[in-house]
């Protein structure tokens, strides 16, 4: 057990984005962006020094726990393990980066008026809601991925969607912004509620048992009959399904993330839905093992189902931001099906795969943004022979596009093949069938690129498009840097998840298929 | 040939009531002797000083403890009781608050000056030129809350019957009191009061057959007679049974604003002065569920079955009803008319759900009693804060309550639109609001009631519910001015109130958000307040 | 069978990681380094490889200086993917095989770098080029020295990568991006076998490494092991451009010719082979798969063949003759134990001759500003000299000319193929004819008969730093053969538990005999028409003939893959994202649209009449009552 000196670190942790949020408010809009970068990075440091701290065989650590609301059995409980140390570290790499991406953005201009954001359209506020905003939702990020009590987490799973809604709504180029965003939220409460209804009936159970708690341990020790788990479980997997899209629930993020702006797509794709594929673990896993096995089968034909449709869409998609999503939603699709596959390698390969879609949709995201910034639009057909006039951009762009196709050698690639072998051990068939997606992500990014990077030079990008500045280089750099390290050394990461996905496949009470081969090795 | 036993009235757990009352007959007095220009303070100092008093009574009584059946088994003051007392009586003293603002209004009330003028007369000009306004009204008013605390207080219909109209009569007359809009607010009070008339015939029928039944107007009377079956609980006992519960539920859940006995409210709501609208969706619907409770809990809570269905079916058709219809409104105070009929189905879910100790919900868990107080409370802070923020939002013609005069407020005035904002969060049951505690608790009480299904239907009836909220919030962020200024209605300007209303906004904002993220004491608070006697 | 376990490498050999990171670095440099390192830029990366190739020949040395028993040598670096059972290793292994791949690579490498400088000239992104051209080396390098399927697999994909770059070097003509596409998304289709095989792998034996798989293949059902066989030869097909999968390589010659000389020829295609027979344990567990191996082979050899004669693009040509020349190598790695060495060893000649004769081919269109069609060729040796006469060896060379490369390794394999089925024989010795009608053709229709040079061009030798590599790889064209015959196959049937007999410099065989016969035919042939004498059209002449139109549109490669894959995919597409407007997201605009519509219809009974008010009420009494009769009766 590491040194706390008594101080609550998760907490320090989890609040310094919201302290950070509000001396940007109270602050000016000039010094906003300064304060946002700098909480940010602090949290970076904070973050990365906690999960190099942690010890202890994969079980949470630093672990808080007070009495929040007694008459509903509510904590205000964290802790860290190493699924969750993983998703912390993206939230908290993540950030710093979009902020020095989206830099100058949303200052005003010299007369005071709002930055314009695409043809006609300016940013509803300034850079100091924006990165106020932004804050929010890293510090609603670190709570979901901290939490040790169902309702702690359930407060922010509904809480993340409000600023998260403000920034699409109030920073997206495009005309249907304010639908997208409602569309978002609509989509995010309907999961929200329905889940809690589950929520409600966890207490309930929990309270017939004897003491009404919330916390992940004493409700894990609940035995819960079959029907009554199943359906429990139905409401937690339906709103995590929403979140990570699952086909045929992903109806809402495209338009999301076409209507919003790089930064708050940024932190929706790469960071907020990643709580969904989270819950699946921690808390469909977690809370019910049966019934998580019981629905194994639909979930892995729907994650098949997601890999391709999404893979098939972004091939025909005409928006870069939206091509984006449609990724995502073949990504998820690989996530999820290596959490119902429920071997070793699969939960530590699904859990590392969160980390890496987080950086390469990042990257993806923000130098598409780079170049919709400059361009003035995001469709496709309107790029054409970038690389001439801005090859480092492009560069860039085709880097994040190897690693969202997952080339070997980069960080996605580990991940994405842990999935598929490790399904290809117990279901030949799914893998079989998600394998196919590793052609149809070339075909998807190779067009892309095509589209937009090659060719003769198109006069509006001949006049418009300039290569990515230094301070843009240097906001991606950190993204490259991690997606090549962690693909040619990925140990440590995996051997730190490894630990805790060894404790929770022993808790759900599965074992890895035995090779077909015995005695080898 | 027994002795007349000298009858038990227990005056000291009944002095909040009677301190109301008193005070409500003074005023009418004061409205005699005081000079004109001193009457408004005097009115005010009375109706304050009378509630506080009320207040610090009630909570002393209630700290005492003890659940006691008083005024000759005609009021019973046991721990609902006190909570419910306490809540009216605050609430009701912010809404007063309300009544005394001038400021918005360049020093006038928001009364008529001089109600018995027909509008647009000369005498109504002399009147508003001599800046008459009547001070009855907080009178009127006083007597309204003295009978909204002995309604859910009471422990036989009769007693409560005469609540029912202690409390009604004083709101018809103020919902007629507007200064602006006066025909449509006239009209909204003869609406109120033709439709009351007609829920109180239910009322009184349904009484009159329970005690046929029965013969007991008492609540433990009846319930007695259900569970060992006195009189003639032969079919056509049953018959009378059935038939009283039936018009009884009708007469009750008219004043609770169910659907679908709700058709007054949306027109009442739109056209009685904003304060009173406020006093009236706060404190009426608390007076009303709790009676409604009493009633159903403890004169029929032995035979349930026979009414769960049906509360089960009105509690849906209430929120789905409430919740639809508000997405379509183009008026504030109309949207929150149709939301307060949504909320009233939400809390009839944990009312249906009946989890009590008699019916065998477990030591330490929310009860639907509990649960319900605490969504009262959430509900009622709310509430008041929004129409106190409606009565500020004005533009040349008074109050502007269209919705599309709204729209782009948070850029004119941020701070206004974010606390108008934290209200309809709390409204949509968004977390870190009390909205949200108060949904997961009338929600689990429905739950471990074993309504599951019921549950199921309410959350998902719940995102509709969030959308119309979401709504006004794009309009007030989110959409651009010049669509408001195409749809015609002039931007409206925020306008700076006196304290009063400052209080009320202070309180609803305070409330909203302490018992959204620390909401553990309170919800002791209901639990402790425990059950209702028998 | 006996698999060699490889001894674990000491001291220098703890190094051998240097042979992939110095050209690793050296690409790292010149892509980052930016305008800056324009001036010098060039230098460092063809100082790379030849470093590598330095430590590769004293790696070579030392191994000659070990016993055949301890000539494999394992260098294990660190742990890469350890979960559950697996513990995955990035590892090297140097052993007879790789090292003669590490030399080919490197030799010829810096060879083509050297001339590059010359070629890529007035290029302005000519230190982008070389960074590309060292990543690829980098590459193949790991391809071929990793000692674990997974390992093998990142150079796979890296030389993939390094492909795609190149290909689409030009990347403003669309055409190259194009092809460049193609290139990367056809292999993909292999990788899928190969990644399919490597899970296969993984789940039977928990293990990607060559040793453990050699052990655990014999332990197998045939079934599995077949398999296996198939996938991997997928992946193969995939890289070495093998029927079904052909149809990337004549695109490919869109990229500067460089990188067909090294990438498109010498090196890269060669993967598939170089996979086979590494994986020659798995192939002799299962000779269905080795049968597939060896259809594979011949079909190419022939269907590259036959598209070398119909094209005039000097450059599609040769890529024919590659496609034809690697199903030879197929065609021997499928017969087995005796067929290994042999095809290794024709690997490591043509990549001698056809690199020469690439480099060449990008000599002469340097000469005729980058015009590509031999029609507009013609009389040639006079005025390239140098070009000429090295392009000569490498055509003596692959024809099989008796004691030029090819004459060895090609012979050897026809007469394999005899020994192992007649047909392949007589396919592998129609191919040679063919073979020797084609590059006849080309010399002929290059470098004899009349001039037709369209005006303004005026051809002239390249200068010294192109010719010199031209020289060097000329002369290994001819002697190659001479040199490596009988060595090789001793030296590699350890290594790949061949069974290939070594034969003498000169020994005459009747298969022999009917090649050459076979091959002066062809010659004879291609005088006939293209002889200095005759006249060539210097247009294209249409035909009507199905054949030559066939061999013109690469024998329907592209036109299948269109009608099967692409527009029946591009339909799905636009489908799908149908489908997902319409139905997906319509259902939930849907249900929004309806609980508005929902809303203004009820709004109406809202109508404001006390009377209908109070109308809905004794109605709602009346439902109230009769909801808890229903209760009482149910």
């Amino acid at each position: 057990m590491n040194a706390t000196f008594g101080v609550p670190w998760l907490t320090v942790l989890a609040l310094l984005p919201t302290v950070g949020a509000i001396v940007v408010l109270l602050g000016s809009s000039r010094a906003a962006k300064v304060v946002a970068l700098a909480t940010s990075l602090v949290t970076v440091v904070l973050a990365v020094v906690l999960t190099v701290g942690l010890r202890g065989g994969g079980a949470m650590q630093l672990v808080e726990d007070a009495v929040w609301i007694r008459p509903l059995g509510a904590h205000y409980a964290l802790g860290l393990d190493g699924i969750g140390a993983t998703l912390v570290l993206l939230a908290s790499i993540v950030t710093p980066v979009v902020v020095l991406a989206t830099w100058s953005d949303y200052d005003r201009a010299p007369d005071g008026s709002l930055s314009a954001i695409a043809a006609g359209e300016t940013a509803r506020y300034d850079s100091k809601i924006f990165y106020a905003l932004v804050l929010a939702v890293q510090t609603c990020a670190l709570y979901l991925f901290l939490a040790t009590d169902v309702f702690l987490f359930y407060v922010f799973f509904e809480v993340i969607l409000v600023p998260m809604y403000f920034l699409i709504g109030g920073f997206g180029p495009g005309a249907r912004r304010s639908y997208a965003a409602a569309k978002f939220l609509i989509f995010g409460l309907l999961g929200g509620f329905v889940m809690l209804a589950s929520v409600i009936g966890l207490y309930v159970a929990s309270a017939d048992a004897g003491n009404p708690s919330y916390l992940l341990s004493d409700l894990s020790g609940l035995t819960l009959g079959t029907g009554q788990e199943r359906w429990l479980f139905l409401g937690f997997m339906f709103a995590f399904a929403i979140k990570a899209p699952l086909v045929p629930l992903h109806s809402w993020l495209p338009d999301a993330a076409e209507q919003s702006s790089p930064g708050g797509a940024t932190m929706m794709v790469g960071i907020m839905d990643k709580i969904g594929t989270f819950g699946m673990i921690r808390f469909c896993l977690g809370l019910f093992p049966e019934a998580s096995q019981w629905a194994t089968p639909v979930v892995m034909v729907l994650a098949v189902i997601s890999i391709l449709y999404g893979a098939i869409l972004a091939i025909g998609s005409k928006n870069l931001m939206r091509f984006v999503a449609y990724t995502s939603i073949s990504h998820f699709g690989f996530i999820v099906l290596g959490i119902f596959v429920l071997t070793r390698q699969t939960l530590t390969g699904s859990t590392f795969y969160m980390l890496n879609h987080g950086l390469s949709t990042a990257a993806l995201f923000l130098v598409a943004g780079y170049l919709v910034k400059r361009r003035g639009s995001a469709n496709i057909d309107d790029f054409g022979g970038v690389q001439k006039v801005a090859p480092v951009a492009a560069g860039l762009l085709l880097f994040a596009g190897l690693s969202t196709l997952s080339l070997p050698g980069l960080s996605s690639f580990v991940s994405e093949f842990m999935v598929l072998a490790g399904t290809f051990g117990k279901h030949p068939v799914y893998a079989g069938a998600a394998t196919l997606a590793i052609v149809l992500a070339a075909l998807y990014i190779l067009l892309m690129y095509q589209r937009t990077m090659t060719g003769p030079v198109q006069p509006a990008v001949a006049e418009r498009v300039t290569d990515v500045s230094v301070r843009e280089r240097v906001a991606i750099a950190p993204l490259v840097v991690l997606i090549l390290v962690l693909g040619v050394y990925p140990k440590p990461v995996l051997s730190m998840i490894e630990e805790s996905t060894t404790l929770l496949q022993t808790s759900v009470g599965v074992s890895d298929p035995a090779p077909v081969v015995e005695g080898s090795r | 040939m027994g002795t007349i036993a000298a009858p038990t009235i227990g005056y000291a757990l009944l002095l909040p009531f009677i301190v109301i009352f008193a005070a409500a007959c003074v005023g009418i007095l004061l409205e005699a002797v005081v000079p004109r220009d001193l009457r408004r303070a005097a009115q005010l100092l009375l109706a304050f000083v009378a509630v506080g008093v009320a207040l610090v009574v009630t909570v002393s009584n209630w700290a005492a403890g003890g659940d006691v059946v008083v005024g000759v088994a005609s009021v019973a003051v046991d721990g609902p009781t006190s909570f419910i007392w306490t809540i009216l009586l605050v609430f009701g003293a912010v809404s007063f608050g309300m009544f005394a603002e001038r400021k918005v209004t360049a020093g006038v009330s928001a009364f008529a000056p001089m109600a018995a003028a027909v509008p647009g007369t000369e005498a109504e000009r002399e009147a508003i030129e001599a800046r008459r306004e009547h001070t009855e009204v907080l009178p009127l008013a006083l007597f309204a809350l003295s009978g909204m605390m002995l309604f859910p207080a009471a422990n036989d219909l009769i007693t409560m019957f005469v609540a029912l109209e202690i409390l009604s009569l004083p709101l018809y007359l103020l919902c007629g009191l507007a200064r602006r809009r006066r025909l449509l607010s006239q009209e909204a009070a003869m609406k109120y009061f033709l439709l009351g008339a007609l829920s109180s015939a239910f009322f009184l029928y349904g009484a009159a057959l329970l005690y046929g039944y029965s013969g007991s107007f008492l609540l433990s009377g009846i319930d007695d007679a259900i569970r060992n079956g006195v009189a003639g609980t032969g079919p056509q006992g049953t018959g009378l049974l059935l038939a009283g519960m039936g018009l009884m539920a009708v007469g009750l859940l008219f004043k609770f604003g169910a659907v679908p006995f709700h058709s007054w409210t949306p027109d009442v709501y739109t056209g009685a002065p904003t304060p009173v609208t406020a006093f009236m969706a706060a404190c009426t619907k608390i007076a009303a569920i709790g009676a409604l409770m009493r009633v159903f809990y403890v004169a029929l809570g032995s035979d349930r079955w026979d009414w769960q269905p049906m509360m089960a079916v009105v509690a849906i058709a209430t929120m789905a009803v409430g919740s639809v219809l508000a997405i379509t409104q183009t008026d504030v105070k109309r949207m929150l008319a149709y939301s307060s009929i949504a909320h009233a189905g939400f809390i009839l879910t944990a009312f249906v759900g009946a989890s009590q100790a008699s019916t065998g919900a477990r030591e330490g868990s929310l009860t639907s009693v509990s649960s319900v107080m605490f969504y009262l409370v959430a509900y009622g802070a709310a509430t008041i804060g929004s129409f106190a923020l409606v009565t500020m939002v004005r533009d040349s013609t008074g109050e502007a309550t269209q919705l599309s005069s709204w729209v782009g407020l948070g850029k004119r005035s941020p701070l206004v639109a974010l606390v108008f904002s934290v209200f309809l969060l709390s409204f949509a049951g968004i977390p870190l609001t009390s909205g949200f505690i108060g949904k997961w608790s009338v929600f689990a009480a429905a739950w471990s009631g074993g309504m599951h299904w019921l549950v199921v239907v309410a959350v998902v009836i719940s995102v509709v519910a969030a959308f119309f909220y979401i709504r006004v919030i794009v309009m007030m962020f989110f959409t651009d001015e010049p669509s408001a200024a195409a749809s015609g209605s002039s931007a409206a300007a925020v306008v700076r109130p006196g304290w009063t209303t400052l209080l009320a906004v202070g309180v609803g904002v305070a409330a909203t958000v302490v018992f959204g993220i620390y909401p553990g004491p309170l919800l002791d608070l209901a639990q402790s307040a425990g059950e209702f006697i028998r | 069978m006996e698999t060699v376990t490889p001894v674990l490498g000491t001291g220098f050999f703890t190094l051998a990681w240097l042979l992939v990171a110095v050209p690793a670095a050296s690409a790292a440099v010149l892509l980052l380094v930016g305008r800056a390192g324009d001036r010098w830029g060039h230098f460092l990366g063809t100082l790379a490889p030849i470093a590598s190739f330095a430590i590769g020949l004293c790696y070579f040395v030392q191994l000659l200086g070990r016993d055949e028993a301890s000539r494999s040598v394992s260098v294990p670096l660190y742990d890469w993917i350890s979960s559950g059972s697996w513990n995955i290793r990035v590892g090297l292994q140097l052993d007879q095989l790789s090292i003669v791949f590490v030399l080919l690579i490197t030799g010829v490498g810096s060879l083509i770098h050297v001339y590059s400088i010359g070629y890529m000239a007035h290029d302005p992104r000519r230190r982008r080029f070389f960074g590309f051209l060292n990543l690829f080396v980098a590459a193949m390098l790991l391809l071929v020295l990793a000692d674990n399927y997974l390992v093998l697999f990142v150079g796979w994909e890296g030389v993939g990568l390094a492909s795609y770059l190149l290909i689409g070097f030009w990347q403003e003509r669309p055409s190259a991006a194009t092809a460049a596409k193609k290139a990367f998304v056809v292999n993909r289709v292999g990788d899928l076998g190969m990644s399919l095989a490597i899970m296969l792998m993984l789940a039977a034996f928990s293990s990607s490494s060559f040793t453990d798989v050699n052990e655990g293949i014999a332990g197998v059902s045939p079934t599995l092991a077949t398999t296996l066989g198939l996938l991997l030869l997928l992946g193969a097909c995939g890289k070495s451009a093998q029927v079904p999968l052909q149809s990337w390589l004549l695109d490919a010659m869109e990229g500067p010719t460089p990188v067909s000389a090294l990438i498109h020829a010498a090196t890269m295609v060669t993967a598939g082979v170089y996979l086979v027979v590494r994986s020659h344990a798995i192939f002799t567990a299962a000779p269905a798969a080795s049968v597939a191996v060896v259809v594979v082979g011949t079909v190419t050899l022939l269907f590259g063949a036959y598209i070398g004669c119909s094209k005039d693009d000097i450059k599609k040509v040769l890529a024919g003759s590659t496609m034809s020349q690697i199903g030879y190598m197929m065609l021997a790695a499928g017969i087995g134990p005796v067929g290994y060495a042999f095809a290794i060893f024709h690997l490591v000649t043509h990549g001698f001759f056809k690199a020469n004769m690439f480099l060449g081919a990008g000599s002469v269109m340097h000469a005729m500003d980058d015009d590509v069609d031999m029609r507009h060729y013609g009389a040639l040796a006079r005025a390239l000299p140098i070009t000429f006469v090295t392009f000569a060896a490498g055509y003596l060379a692959i024809i099989g000319f008796p004691f030029f490369a090819g004459f060895y390794s090609k012979d050897h394999i026809i007469e394999a193929a005899f020994h192992a089925s007649p047909v392949a024989g007589v396919c592998a010795l129609v191919g040679a004819g063919v073979t020797a009608f084609y590059m006849t053709r080309l010399m002929l229709m290059t470098f004899a008969g009349r001039k037709r040079w369209r005006e303004g061009v005026h051809p002239h030798e390249s200068p010294l730093v192109m010719t010199i590599p031209l020289i060097i790889l000329g002369a290994a064209s001819v002697v190659g053969g001479l040199l490596l015959n009988g060595w090789i196959t001793e030296w590699l049937n350890p290594a790949v538990a061949g069974e290939a007999e070594t034969e003498g410099l000169v020994h005459v065989t009747l298969v022999g005999i009917v090649t050459m016969v076979v091959v002066l035919a062809g010659v004879g042939v291609s005088f006939l028409f293209f002889g200095p004498q005759k006249t060539v059209a210097d247009v294209q002449p249409a035909t009507r003939s199905p054949f030559v139109r066939a061999g013109r549109r690469d024998l329907y490669g592209d036109a299948f893959n269109e009608a099967v894959f692409m527009r029946p995919g591009l339909r799905m597409t636009n489908d799908l994202l149908r489908f997902d407007g319409a139905v997906v997201d319509g259902v939930a605009n849907g249900t929004g649209t309806v609980i508005h519509g929902f809303s203004s219809r009820l709004r109406r009974v809202q109508n404001g009449f006390v009377r209908s008010y109070a109308l809905t009420m004794t109605a709602g009494a009346a439902v109230v009552g009769a909801i808890i009769l229903l209760g009482r009766l149910g």
